[in-house]
């Protein structure tokens, strides 16, 4: 089953214009790469940047090894705290792809279902519901969180929020942005339940969730394929954003966005290497992110089928 | 006891300019096994009738009247959940084109078991062995390899032969065929109304056949009746209507025929389309296109006429036009 599945796979149009693109293929590489890396943080990284028994205030603020006052330990040099950047920016890119990867999946379970919904039901619903997202989407993502999040540290305190952060994270990020796939899904089910199909399958006697979730779902797939590679991007970019307005992470367990914020005071003071080199990781694993979306939305669009 | 009686059936579909009516006063009766046959133009309200027999007229459209009997009970007082535990239960549909039909990202067991998944209480292996024996039954060679591919790897006839399939899986007592045939090639046409008739009559089910083509329906049903604008304008055994039309349209739908035409000449047609629903004529919705027109018919709405074993609705009726429909249609031209 598995290999019939791979062999069509290996067969399938996908993959042809996969392999003809260099850019998807680079792009799939740095991104495997990146997940690899950071994932296994615990196994690569050579000191744990949540110990404190690792790191030493006086190893602080060493530049990379390239640098002339570079410390052979410390490849990527140390940031104010004296912890090893590398090590840090491996755990900090496991919060920050973990934290858009559930925001995403938060995001597509509210939106995928309010579209669906809204989309095979239609009338006094589907107005409802979409005036609700139109709603949603007149907040800014970021406004929100902020209005959110400080509210929260108010209330109960950074001691409890610390703790909390991530899954405060993936919740804001994840309620904020869901309007994007119900319309993207919304739009689709309009256009599917008009075919034949679904009245065939009306007539076989199934019931509309049924019929929603097993007939018309899998025919919206690619579209929302799409956006998820979009929308992890922007959740990873819209986490880094709070985190660098100190609003995210913590500095005691940073992601790429609180790693940026907190170098980010000694960038005059010669030590670049804090803030510019996360940030470029960060640019790199955005971008690729999009370059890879942009590439599935040529090969799923039927529209756009180049030679 | 009939398997279906339709009585008085009203549809209506409601819009910014009014009322239109889709189906007006629509009546016939179907045997348990029997087949009928409903011809029509496009726009005549054959499809409709389906639907609504099913109850799955979408909104804004409503059955506004009339009683649909199916094995005694009224399948129009009945509530969702016993109308769903009817459709592809008890009464089955199969529509025109198999590549519409059939959901593309599926494969072809996904959507024959789900029947019988929705229906009754079945294990995945008893579901797909039964799928696979009915697969045998309309004459699909390997089925087993059939049943994990997806529609676009089977060729059309071959997809109408699974929509056929899944129609006969939960052993319905009633078939509605929508123009099962129109969307296939010719050559396959007669393979699949062959294999359609064959099967209804070895398991006694009933069959409504929608088409427009009255050549197949008299090879296929037993009775028939014809449809313009909403209203049936002539019902009788399938024999009298082609031997021995009463109305004016169907002599036109007859004349229509390829095969009543000499080679080389231009094919016979009815003058003038069936009018729209938010427009139908005064009288007798046909009289604008009628060859044998009155001034009756253009006040008053003919009722129906018994002649013989048909009944047909037309002021004319029993008068001048029976006999041999090719007579009429020389006489145009």
């Amino acid at each position: 089953m598995i290999a019939s599945a791979w062999r069509r796979f290996l067969g399938s149009y996908l993959f042809f214009s996969f392999r003809r693109d260099r850019i998807a293929i680079l792009s799939f590489v740095v991104l495997c790469t990146f997940f690899l890396a950071s994932f296994s943080a615990s196994l690569l990284a050579p000191f744990d940047p949540y110990d404190p028994i690792q790191i030493d205030i006086m190893d602080s603020e060493i530049p990379p090894v390239w640098m002339e006052e570079g410390d052979q330990r410390f490849l990527l040099g140390t940031d104010v705290q004296g912890r090893d950047l590398l090590s840090t920016i491996l755990y900090g890119s496991r919060i920050s792809i973990t934290i858009g990867i559930f925001a995403v999946l938060l995001q597509a379970f509210l939106g995928i279902s309010i579209g669906l919904v809204s989309g095979y039901f239609g009338g006094r619903l589907d107005n409802f519901l979409m005036r609700l997202a139109d709603i949603q989407l007149s907040f800014s993502t970021l406004m929100v969180a902020i209005i959110f999040l400080a509210v929260f540290q108010a209330l109960f305190g950074t001691e409890l929020y610390e703790k909390l952060a991530i899954v405060m994270l993936i919740l804001v990020i994840g309620i904020a942005e869901w309007p994007h796939y119900a319309r993207t899904v919304r739009a689709n089910v309009l256009a599917e339940k008009k075919k034949e199909y679904v009245d065939a399958v009306r007539v076989i006697g199934l019931g509309s969730l049924r019929i929603m979730f097993k007939h018309i779902l899998p025919n919206t797939l690619s579209p929302i394929l799409v956006i998820s590679t979009v929308q992890i991007a922007n959740a990873i970019v819209s986490e880094a954003a709070l985190s660098f307005l100190g609003l995210g992470m913590p500095v005691t367990k940073p992601s790429l966005g609180s790693l940026i914020n907190s170098g980010f005071e000694f960038i005059f003071s010669g030590s670049w290497w804090i803030t510019i080199i996360p940030g470029v990781v960060l640019v790199v694993l955005v971008l690729v992110m999009n370059l890879l979306g942009d590439f599935l939305r040529d090969v799923m669009n039927p529209k756009l089928y180049k030679d | 006891m009939a398997l279906l009686e339709v009585r008085n059936l009203d549809v209506t579909f409601a819009s910014w300019g009014g009322n239109l009516v889709a189906l007006r006063d629509v009546s016939f009766s179907l045997e348990p096994g029997e087949r009928l046959g409903i011809v029509g133009e496009s726009g005549a309200g054959k499809s409709v009738a389906a639907f609504a027999i099913l109850n799955l007229i979408s909104r804004p459209g409503y059955i506004s009247g009339g009683e649909i009997l199916f094995e005694g009970q009224d399948l129009t007082q009945l509530s969702p959940q016993e109308m769903r535990s009817i459709r592809g239960n008890r009464i089955s549909m199969i529509f025109q084109d198999p590549m519409m039909t059939l959901n593309p990202v599926l494969t072809v067991g996904v959507q024959m078991t789900e029947v019988l998944h929705a229906h009754r209480e079945i294990s995945a292996e008893e579901a797909r062995s039964r799928a696979l024996q009915t697969l045998t039954r309309v004459h699909i060679s390997s089925p087993e390899n059939r049943f994990d591919q997806y529609p676009h790897e089977l060729s059309g006839g071959m997809r109408q032969r699974v929509v056929i399939a899944t129609a006969l899986l939960t052993e319905s007592s009633l078939i509605i065929a929508d123009e099962p045939t129109t969307a296939l090639d010719v050559t396959i046409q007669a393979e699949i109304m062959d294999l359609l008739l064959e099967l209804c009559e070895l398991n006694n089910v009933g069959l409504i056949l929608i088409t427009h083509d009255l050549g197949v329906i008299s090879q296929v049903t037993q009775r028939a009746i014809v449809m313009y604008a909403g209203r049936v304008v002539e019902a009788g055994p399938i024999w009298e209507i082609v031997n021995n039309a009463q109305h004016p349209y169907t002599h036109g739908l007859l004349g229509a025929l390829p095969q009543q035409t000499t080679p080389g000449k231009r094919l016979n047609q009815i003058r003038g389309v069936m009018p729209s629903l938010s427009n139908i004529p005064e009288g007798c919705a046909f009289n604008p296109r009628c060859q044998l027109v009155m001034e009756v018919c253009r006040t008053s709405v003919p009722t129906y006429t018994n002649i013989g074993s048909t009944r047909v609705a037309c002021h004319a009726a029993g008068s001048a036009q029976t006999g041999n429909p090719l007579s009429l249609e020389h006489n145009k031209t």
